[in-house]
């Protein structure tokens, strides 16, 4: 059970060559394949359409917040971008000494960008603060810790209420962004939302609030220094004038496109348009509580009456991946088997909707967000489940009010809506299905699913608990849990200079290795 | 100008009741849209604890009157609070931003005054010509376009085809003047069409209202020239019209540049208040609500005491 530079690799690794082989370089963005010489100097200039909520870890609260998050802090565990593998980071190896107790070996010589120590003492703080500081939004993410313990000057020992294979794939997540204990005590009330401190490679200088962050090179950095001096990331709500940066020489790279973007862009010779494996999936969270979504036999009808392969086509201009796994293809918890469990069946829709009793059709009340891509969505698969006698009785809603309708206020039957970039398959699949779950508008789990669940988190075996994710992908498949429609790309737009980029499948870029070619 | 001295002091004194009225009214808009802050707040995979616990922490689970009691008593302590979600200081943000908007509303209406007024102007001394059907016609299609669309149009060949100016973003008029024009100038010129459309719409027939009146018939009888009669008598009589039309131009820009901003990534107000709104983050909305009410009112003081400069009756009626 132990992992790190002083292993030679656990089962894990061998499941993740094998899945890369099955992937092969189609995971791999073409700026990971260039060969050039990397050069040091200059300031990436980066677009990205979202603001962060807050560059402290722990208070933050969105995947895009990993585009600066990433820059200015080191995880305690890293991963490769293409697969997940867990790697060494702050923590130089880590190991289950018992199903309950998670000891890191900690890196040497490591400084935060504030000159102080990073040790165990800064681990057991920062650990504390997600458990107990009220202001903390990972306090799920790290529920399973009972108490953290510096061990040794560079070692910590977590205890845990209940076995947590998740939990280093945790610590590559906020939780494990280690924050300087010293720039928490002096702030006001522990407030560093604009203040970051890391350990990364690069350090901040400077927020202006949706408009422009702005980070240098960190001289000290205890790894392999950055390329970069500086980066500039501006935040461009609009994606349509965050690509039109880049066009117009303004910017070096933007984040987080759409399809549209990728393809105006591909249709200029001058720019490098990629769009990359992702673990962002669009899928309707399905409340199967009560109405007629309660009907295993409706659930699986609306699955049957989907033709993913058209809507990646028609959505995502087949940037995406159209099955019905939760994960991309390749992916070591995505079984190959059972990713098109759902094929496009309108005969055998409409048959599961006669045997449920609805033989002249069903109406379905359906939440969706009311931007344009959203209805577009909503629009394909209005039209596909139609065909099966399903009608969507369609409000658009912004997102939280959707979410509060539809999950807080259990009103209609099911919610348009993407998800997915979680670090570890258990979290995936917790955080949208356990019964303490937002996600889950029933607050009901169908028997079974607690089983899989608690294996997932108690098994640490590699082999064993891919059997188990492919169990619980087949459990939730099966009992059409939800209604996935497709995988999500992680699209960038960027100009040939830069290289060295990687999106990786949560879309959490390091830009470290970056560089610009002159 | 005693008279103009308590027009001032009658305005400023319905200030307080108005902002009042104003932003309750927000608020109240703000807060019975359906949503909950507290869910965007807890991020992407909340928890339902988490949620409660967040709106404790922020208050939301007060009634709304409470809420907004609240708000008032730090505004009257000066302090408009911080975002919900950037937690940035609300008074920095505006202050950081309303300069860009500013800069892009004065440039929009320079243009739209430089262009619109001398069309009016001209299509009334030419009616009935080619001229001035072909400025009626462009009056029209000013009013119908919409400003993004020609946003797009314009970034689309100044600045992706023959790079004479930036397509995006903005630059603080105070660190480089001749930047900050560059980066408004294609932006002011989209949001600036409806303007010139207004203008010389209504300046060519208030004007042609005026030269027809029995009064311009009596000064041409006299044996004034067109000349005179239109720059010492025409314009004179129109100027009030074009300084109400171009004040109720100021506050209508200011809502139109929500879009603008958002085609030219300008970091200004009007992008800040459409992200807040969405997003019920109140304390922003309020800040940006409170400011703008300030200056609409404001706006519409200038606008009335230049009015009663040229024409003291306005003073004495208002």
């Amino acid at each position: 059970m132990k992992n790190g530079t002083h292993l030679s690799g656990v089962s894990r690794r061998t499941i993740l060559q094998g899945a890369a082989a099955v992937g092969g370089s189609l995971l791999v963005p073409a700026t990971v394949r260039a060969q050039a010489q990397p050069v040091s100097g200059g300031t990436l200039r980066v677009a990205m359409p979202y603001n962060p909520a807050a560059l402290d870890p722990l208070t933050g609260r969105n995947n895009p917040d990993f585009n600066t998050l990433y820059t200015i802090f080191d995880a305690l565990i890293g991963f490769e971008p293409s697969t997940l593998e867990l790697k060494p980071m702050l923590a130089k190896s880590w190991e289950f000494t018992d199903p309950t107790t998670l000891v890191l070996e900690l890196q040497e010589g490591v400084e935060f960008h504030d000159g102080e120590p990073f040790n165990a003492d800064a681990v057991v703080f920062h650990l504390t603060r997600c458990k107990d500081d009220p202001r903390s939004n990972v306090k799920s993410d790290v529920a399973s810790i009972d108490t953290v313990e510096a061990t040794g000057p560079m070692q910590v020992s977590i205890k845990l209420t209940r076995p947590d294979a998740s939990l280093p794939a945790v610590l590559t997540d906020r939780p494990g962004l280690i924050v300087s204990p010293k720039s928490v005590k002096e702030a006001a009330d522990g407030n560093v939302d604009r203040a970051p401190v890391g350990t990364g490679p690069f350090k901040f200088v400077e927020w202006r609030d949706n408009d422009l962050i702005k980070v240098e090179r960190n001289t000290n950095y205890w790894a392999d220094a950055p390329y970069l001096d500086a980066i500039d990331l501006r935040i461009i709500n609009e994606l349509n004038t965050a690509a039109r940066t880049v066009t117009a020489g303004e910017a070096d790279i933007a984040l987080n496109l759409g399809a549209q973007q990728i393809a105006v862009a591909r249709r200029s010779g001058d720019l490098e348009a990629e769009a990359t494996p992702s673990l962002i999936y669009y899928t309707s969270f399905l409340n199967y509580a009560r109405g007629p979504l309660a009907d295993v036999k409706v659930r699986q009808a609306m699955n049957w009456a989907l033709n993913r392969e058209d809507i990646n086509r028609v959505i995502m201009l087949e940037l995406g991946q159209g099955h019905c796994s939760m994960f991309p293809s390749g992916f070591w918890a995505n079984d190959p088997e059972t990713e098109n469990y759902y094929t496009h069946d309108i005969d055998r829709a409409k048959a599961l909707l006669a045997e449920a009793g609805h033989s002249n059709g069903i109406e379905i009340e359906t939440w969706a967000w009311p931007d344009q891509a959203a209805q577009q969505r909503q629009e394909v698969v209005s039209a596909q489940l139609a065909e099966a006698g399903i009608r969507l009785k369609v409000t658009p809603a912004t997102p939280p009010q959707a979410m509060q309708n539809f999950l807080g206020d259990k009103q209609g039957d099911q919610l348009l809506s993407p998800t997915g970039g979680l670090p570890d398959p258990s979290l995936a699949y917790d955080r949208v299905f356990s019964a303490s779950a937002y996600r889950n508008a029933g607050e009901i789990e169908l028997d079974g699913y607690r089983p899989l669940m608690d294996a997932s988190l108690s098994t640490f075996d590699q082999d064993a608990r891919q059997k188990v994710m492919y169990d619980m992908q087949r459990f939730v498949l099966e009992n059409a849990l939800h209604l996935p429609q497709y995988l999500s790309a992680g699209m960038i737009v960027r100009r040939p200079e830069v290289n060295g980029f990687e999106f990786g499948l949560p879309q959490r870029p390091r830009f470290h290795k970056v560089w610009i070619a002159a | 100008m005693y008279a103009i001295g308590r027009m001032i002091l009658r305005r400023l004194g319905q200030l307080v009741p108005v902002v009042l009225v104003a932003t309750f009214v927000v608020f109240s808009l703000v807060f019975i849209m359906p949503g909950d802050p507290a869910i965007v707040l807890a991020g992407d995979y909340a928890t339902q604890e988490r949620i409660d616990e967040i709106r404790r922490i922020h208050g939301f689970d007060q009634p709304m009157l409470v809420q907004y009691l609240n708000w008032l008593w730090n505004v009257l302590h000066f302090d408009l609070g911080q975002s919900l979600y950037s937690n940035e200081d609300v008074a920095k943000l505006i202050s950081d931003r309303l300069p860009h908007t500013i800069l892009l509303v004065a440039y929009a209406l320079m243009l739209g005054a430089v262009i619109g007024i001398p069309m009016g102007i001209y299509a009334a001394t030419q009616q009935g010509s080619t001229i001035d059907k072909l400025i009626t016609s462009f009056a029209s299609l000013g009013v119908a376009i919409p400003n993004f669309w020609l946003g797009i149009i314009l970034v689309t060949y100044f600045s992706l085809t023959w790079h004479l100016f930036p397509a995006t973003g903005a630059v603080s008029f105070w660190d480089d003047p001749v930047e900050a024009l560059r980066h408004a100038t294609l932006p002011a010129l989209a949001l600036s069409t409806n303007v010139v459309a207004v203008l010389a719409r209504q300046v060519r027939s208030a004007l042609l209202e005026v030269l027809t009146s029995q009064h311009f018939r009596t000064l041409r009888a006299k044996g004034l020239g067109s000349s005179s009669i239109l720059w010492k008598h025409g314009l004179r009589n129109v100027a009030a019209t074009m300084l109400t039309i171009t004040g109720l131009q100021v506050n209508r820009l200011f809502s139109s540049a929500v879009i603008l901003e958002a085609v030219f990534a300008i970091p200004g107000v009007g992008a800040l208040i459409s992200y807040s709104a969405l997003n019920k983050d109140i304390p922003v909305v309020q800040g940006i609500a409170l400011v703008l009410v300030i200056y609409v009112i404001l706006i519409n003081l200038i606008v009335d005491v230049l009015n009663a400069l040229l024409d003291p009756r306005v003073a004495a009626s208002t």
